[in-house]
């Protein structure tokens, strides 16, 4: 299968700092796939070297079958960019942008723009140092859209929108895909990726940490269990089992998450005098909060 | 479009161009009505030679046409204000650009990074030519003012001038590309520019810093009197080779650089 974008081994270090490490990623034609990352993981970074602006360290990235740092412009003239801190220049106005860019990239379809400006509601006629941030970012998705490109790189796109602002650019994203675009939406937001988002990566500290659908991360997701026995329990006997880690234990009370089988964690729990048990499935909100914590050593969570 | 970054950078500089260029023609204009008023007053000429007028760009008698601009516009005023300019925009296009954020919108349309560079380039040389247009055309008005030049030296000085200003601006912009700072590009531009004037201009009158001379583009352009003397060949080529030592220096750094 021919990948839209692929990664391989990509490493980008700044001195002695670690950016991303040794990232490996292949996004299929025609979905959104969201780049999950608490701040500073490396989100932007890995963008910015699939758009070619910086050179990687270790490692390549194939973008629509070409070399990014061969090809960069045969890259651009098919990608459409948003980057994480948008900045666009104060004193000109949306509409100055707008134009600019069309004529930089040339043989754009004027009511195609005319089409996103209405439908975004733009201030286009102030300068941008006028506007709200979202009336900035807004223009900014006009920049990365305006050429219906075959691939959209938006780094924090709904960044600032309001909720009417964010569910038309998710109509939108759907509509692009549903032309055959295929999207690399980055975010720090849970909510925001599940909604639009066909997969999922999540980067920690420059590492791949876990790359699956929600649905898969949501069946991967550990069982949270509360036990209380009659009397206080040394609980090193349940974290000696394989998948289970004890998250707190207060007197006769233990809390554990079980990513494992629950068969030898039950018969453990039944040979000491169990009171009370309730088990549920972590939320995804869990489950990511627990991805974000977890050292990047942790093995790579994939599925196909 | 070829020139659509040039066009860009030319908008976003309109303003400063604008006063600068003004503000200069305007100083240019007072100073060439004012000469006949000094032409006589011989006493002037003394104060070439000394240490003192040396820093301040005057070499030769005052009085004369050619010492009374160089003392005036060429030696000092005319070639700093063309250094504010090319260095201050080599500072901002690439390393200052960049520090804002919106250098990385452009670098990722579909034009190579070297022509990126040679578009802003571009517009580096028509702010200089603006410029020096400018003072050209207030220096020339001059003529009808006993300031007897040779147009053809004031043209020939005014385009070494420019060359000069885009030298230090590309060193300034592969300074920034390089250091990815503006503050690092025009701490770097600025002090080479201002040793280089010191050089230029005290190697007349302090004889240990003359062969340091031929280091300094101020003398290759207009410190070493080419308003009298006229522009030489050699003068012309020392700065169009360092001009194209630095444009080629300034494409690699560039397309090295990472940007934000």
């Amino acid at each position: 299968m021919a990948y839209v974008i692929e990664t391989c081994g990509l490493t980008k270090r700044y001195g002695g700092v670690t950016a991303v490490s040794d990232l490996s990623l292949r996004v299929e034609a025609g979905r959104v796939f969201g780049f999950l990352g608490p701040n500073g993981a490396g989100k932007s970074t890995t963008i910015r070297m699939l758009m070619a602006l910086q050179r990687p360290t270790e490692g390549r990235a194939t973008v629509l079958g070409l070399d990014v740092a061969a090809d960069s412009v045969a890259v651009h003239r098919r990608v459409g960019y948003l980057p994480g801190d948008l900045e666009l220049y104060p004193r000109m106005t949306g509409r100055e942008h707008v134009d600019w860019f069309a004529r930089s990239r040339g043989g754009v379809d004027g009511s195609f723009i005319s089409g996103l400006l209405e439908r975004f509601a733009v201030v286009a006629d102030r300068p941008v140092r006028e506007l709200s941030k979202g009336n900035r970012q807004k223009i900014g998705l006009i920049l990365a859209f305006m050429h219906k490109p075959e691939l959209l790189v938006l780094d924090e796109p709904t960044s600032g929108l309001d909720p009417l602002m964010q569910h038309e650019f998710e109509n939108l994203l759907r509509e692009m895909t549903g032309e055959g675009s295929t999207v690399f939406l980055s975010s720090h937001e849970l909510d925001e990726v599940q909604r639009v988002a066909d997969r999922i990566a999540i980067i920690r500290e420059g590492r791949l940490v876990a790359e699956d659908t929600v649905e898969g991360l949501r069946r991967a997701a550990p069982q949270r269990m509360e036990v209380r026995f009659a009397r206080p329990v040394d609980p090193a006997g349940l974290q000696a089992l394989a998948g289970v880690t004890v998250t707190a234990t207060d007197g006769p009370r233990v809390a554990l998450d079980v990513t494992g089988e629950i068969g030898p964690v039950l018969r453990l729990i039944a040979s000491h005098d169990p009171v009370d048990l309730t088990c549920r499935p972590a939320d995804l909100d869990e489950l990511f909060l627990d991805f974000y914590r977890q050292p990047p050593e942790k093995e790579v969570s994939h599925a196909d | 479009m070829l020139t659509n970054v040039t066009r860009l950078d030319l908008r976003l500089r309109r303003r400063s161009t604008i006063w600068y260029a003004a503000g200069m023609a305007l100083y240019a204009l007072v100073v060439v009505v004012l000469y006949p008023s000094f032409r006589h007053q011989t006493s002037l000429n003394g104060l070439s030679g000394s240490t003192a007028a040396a820093l301040f760009g005057i070499t030769g008698p005052l009085t004369s046409p050619g010492g009374w601009l160089n003392a005036n516009i060429y030696g000092n005023f005319f070639p700093l204000i063309m250094l504010l300019l090319t260095v201050g925009y080599g500072a901002a296009a690439v390393a200052g650009q960049d520090e804002d954020g919106t250098l990385g919108l452009v670098a990722a349309l579909p034009i190579r990074r070297r022509g990126i560079l040679f578009q802003k380039a571009g517009a580096m040389a028509v702010q200089a030519l603006l410029l020096a247009t400018a003072v050209a055309i207030c220096v020339l008005v001059g003529r009808g003012f006993e300031l007897s030049i040779s147009p053809a030296d004031t043209i020939a000085v005014s385009a070494a001038v420019v060359l000069m200003g885009l030298d230090f601006g590309l060193i300034t912009m592969v300074v920034g590309a390089v250091a990815g700072r503006r503050g690092t590009a025009l701490g770097a531009g600025a002090g080479l520019a201002a040793a280089s004037y010191l050089v230029s201009s005290l190697a007349s009158t302090i004889s240990g810093i003359r062969p340091a001379r031929y280091l300094s583009l101020l003398y290759w352009s207009a410190g070493n009197d080419q308003i009298s003397r006229g522009v030489s060949a050699a003068d012309f080529a020392a700065l169009f080779a360092v001009g194209l030592a630095a444009l080629v220096a300034a494409v690699v750094a560039f397309g090295r650089a990472d940007l934000s």
